[in-house]
């Protein structure tokens, strides 16, 4: 037989429990909180209860949190309630948080990484391939204007002016 | 969760991996027999406790529900 009843200080809308079962469905807003935040609280609910997370309907999901030990109070159920809500928007503030500071994230990572790897060896510089056409220049810009119009380079333009006047008449 | 009779559990597919679900499967097969079907939005698994393993048979739902949740985070999600 099933009995399903609420929590007097909790919206039946958000949690109901099932005496029998010894479980607590709690439904969320997705809005609030992203599936990676539903994944973390559950996680840690894994050893304590039995965990089954779906979707009621579109921007909801509901957690089912059923007891593994025997649980008399329901008290104790309210507890594990409240404990998981806590779980959940802490983490739900950590993903928020780790979002908003990847790009510092990957950068500190990066050059710590780099730094890690140390100076390079004379060994590596003396094998470095300075050949390696590492700039793409479709349009010629990186190019002097001597390479681009066919001119001689300033040098080679003065010396040949030079042989020039110096040259018979 | 019965003790008596098969159980069916609706896995969402944006919440759960599939791969998650066959690993599970096969970890638990030795306790329950297993028959999966799909639809577009849900990985259907009918578990049916063994015979000698029906006074268990809601902490392996329970059990097998937490495998299949456990292994998809592991993976990284649905995804």
């Amino acid at each position: 037989m099933q009995s399903t009843t609420s929590f007097s200080d909790i919206p039946e809308a958000v949690v109901s429990v099932d005496a029998s079962e010894r479980s607590v469905a709690i439904t969320l807003d997705a809005e609030l909180y992203p599936l990676q935040a539903v994944y973390g609280a559950a996680y840690i609910f894994i050893d304590r209860c039995y965990v089954f997370v779906d979707r009621p309907q579109p921007g909801r999901y509901r957690v089912t949190l059923a007891a593994k030990q025997d649980v008399a109070e329901p008290e104790a159920l309210r507890a594990v309630v409240g404990e998981f809500a806590n779980e959940l928007l802490a983490c739900a503030w950590r993903h928020q948080i780790t979002q908003d500071n990847r790009v510092a994230i990957e950068t500190v990572t990066v050059q710590a990484i780099a730094g890690a790897m140390g100076e390079p060896s004379l060994d590596d510089l003396a094998d470095f391939d300075f050949t390696d056409e590492a700039l793409d220049d479709p349009l010629g810009i990186a190019q002097s204007w001597e390479e681009k119009h066919g001119r001689p380079a300033p040098a080679k333009a003065e010396a040949e002016a030079k042989s020039e006047e110096e040259a018979p008449a | 969760m019965s003790a008596s009779a098969a159980r069916e559990l609706s896995f969402p597919r944006d919440i759960y991996a599939g791969e998650a679900i066959d690993e599970a499967v096969k970890t638990w097969s030795g306790f329950a027999d297993f028959a999966l079907r799909e639809t577009d939005d849900h990985w259907i698994v009918a578990l049916t406790p063994k015979p000698e393993y029906q006074a268990h048979a809601r902490r392996i739902v329970g059990e097998f529900g937490n495998a299949v949740l456990g292994m998809t985070i592991d993976r990284g999600g649905a995804t």
